[in-house]
């Protein structure tokens, strides 16, 4: 994957194709959601009612997974559902390219991830009781859960731009090969395989934000299995 | 592969910005739009019990008072009969009386036709003992029947009671006659012996005229003043007819 190219410069900072597009992502779900939501009433029209099952389907599966506290987290997971899934489809558009084939971005998704999942725990559990976790049930094993905090943090960011990458370049691989129509076929995957990432890169965030908005229940679940 | 630090940088922002747009325009509206519509909903589900409660009551109230009416209709019903029963004893008492009442009447009609019949036969055997008795004394009729009829009317004088005889004195007055009628000629001496009879019990002596009338049968009929003695056959035989 070559390197994004830079478009501008913003002062100090080189402004790239990735993050333009990031911003055209954002102006698009910012617009859409203050064009959708100016005249909402009780009685749903059909883009209405498709936003409300939108958000009434993440809603009941963060409360599946974290029954208490749910809409805490809300923001945060719908809109990392949302922002990957457009970034992933993004690519499909010619001449754009999808945000999450970088791994910067990828990296810094999984950045606010791994920082949320420790917000979220202490703002929930309070510092002393959620840092405890990591010495459950037994001292010895904190360094295993700090490996484990890195491992699946980098796992988070390379799964999703591994993923994305390989189907652009898979695309661009047919493309020259076989020629202009070919990797339709596989254009057709890349939307299944956007979808499929979003879902896996929201719910693991998700997973591990409840795990650490329980790490309480999830002590005490422990000690009780070692006393049986 | 690279990492681009100001893409990363970059990229957090950006992400935190979009966090709070979709949070700003997006989620807050639409969760509360769900919210509202929960609550309308509950609200109405709220309404729908409360409605059905008071349908529940009002279906109890209704079924209380149907069953009421129909203990009043009981009520109502067996107190119908009772006022039928009671209506129907006293209409048969009031036929039974009514009965009673035209059999009396009934009874006193034959009483009373019986009655007029035994008087109407007594009557008819008086009136034919009357015809038998006036034919046979018609036939018997003779100066033998007035000399007996004669005597008798002698007896009778003597044996006037005083009061009787004060009572005629007093109603014979002091210019009153004596009137003799018979229905044979009487003899001179006939004639002084009930004069002279008639004078013992007046009391003082009158002048006396003596006639005959023979439709009197037999026997006499003296006028003293207003008082007048039926002493013959006709008159007694119509004093025995009435």
């Amino acid at each position: 994957m070559e390197k994004a190219a830079i478009l501008f410069h913003l002062g100090p900072l080189a402004i790239s194709s990735i993050v333009v597009t990031t911003w055209g992502i954002m102006a698009f779900l910012g617009l859409f959601s203050w064009l959708a939501t100016r005249h909402l009433s009780t009685d749903p029209g059909p883009l209405q009612a498709m936003l409300e099952g939108s958000i009434s389907a993440i809603e009941a599966a963060i409360k599946a997974v974290l029954p208490q506290g749910g809409e805490k987290v809300l923001p945060f997971i719908a809109t990392l559902w949302f922002y990957i899934v457009t970034a992933n489809l993004v690519g499909l558009i010619p001449g754009l390219g999808s945000p999450t084939a970088h791994l910067s971005v990828t990296t810094g998704l999984a950045l606010l991830v791994f920082l949320s999942v420790h917000w979220f725990g202490i703002r929930n559990e309070g510092l002393i009781a959620y840092l405890r976790h990591y010495l459950s049930p037994s001292p010895i094993l904190l360094p295993f859960h700090i490996i484990s905090e890195l491992t699946r943090t980098v796992a988070l960011a390379v799964r999703l731009f591994g993923n994305m990458m390989s189907l652009e370049m898979a695309a661009l691989l047919l493309l020259l090969v076989a020629g202009l129509l070919v990797p339709i076929p596989l254009l057709m995957l890349h939307i299944i395989e956007a979808l499929v990432q979003a879902y896996i890169f929201g719910m693991l965030a998700l997973i591990y934000v409840a795990g650490a908005m329980q790490s309480r229940t999830e002590i005490n679940h422990e000690k009780e299995r070692s006393e049986t | 592969m690279d990492l681009d630090w100001t893409t990363f940088i970059l990229e957090i922002v950006n992400f935190l910005v979009l966090v709070w747009i979709l949070k700003r325009f997006l989620y807050r509206p639409v969760l509360e739009v769900i919210a509202r519509r929960r609550t309308q909903i509950e609200e109405a589900l709220s309404e729908a019990r409360d409605t059905r409660q008071q349908a529940d009551t009002l279906k109890e109230q209704f079924e209380g008072r149907l069953a009421g009416w129909e203990t009043e209709r009981e009520a109502a019903h067996a107190k119908l009969l009772e006022e039928v029963a009671i209506e129907r004893q006293h209409l048969m008492a009031a036929v039974a009386k009514a009965m009673d009442e035209e059999k009396a009447k009934r009874k006193a009609i034959v009483e009373r036709q019986q009655q007029d019949w035994l008087r109407t036969a007594a009557e008819q055997g008086v009136a034919q003992g009357q015809a038998f008795a006036s034919r046979l004394l018609e036939r018997l009729a003779g100066p033998e029947l007035e000399a007996g009829l004669f005597g008798l009317l002698l007896q009778d004088l003597a044996q006037l009671p005083e009061q009787q005889r004060k009572d005629l004195a007093a109603a014979a007055g002091r210019e009153a006659r004596l009137d003799v009628l018979s229905a044979y000629p009487l003899a001179a001496e006939q004639r002084n012996e009930l004069t002279a009879a008639l004078q013992a019990v007046l009391g003082r002596e009158l002048p006396a005229g003596f006639g005959e009338q023979p439709d009197l049968v037999a026997g006499f009929l003296i006028t003293v003043g207003p008082w007048v003695m039926h002493a013959n056959l006709r008159d007694e035989l119509r004093f025995f007819g009435e």
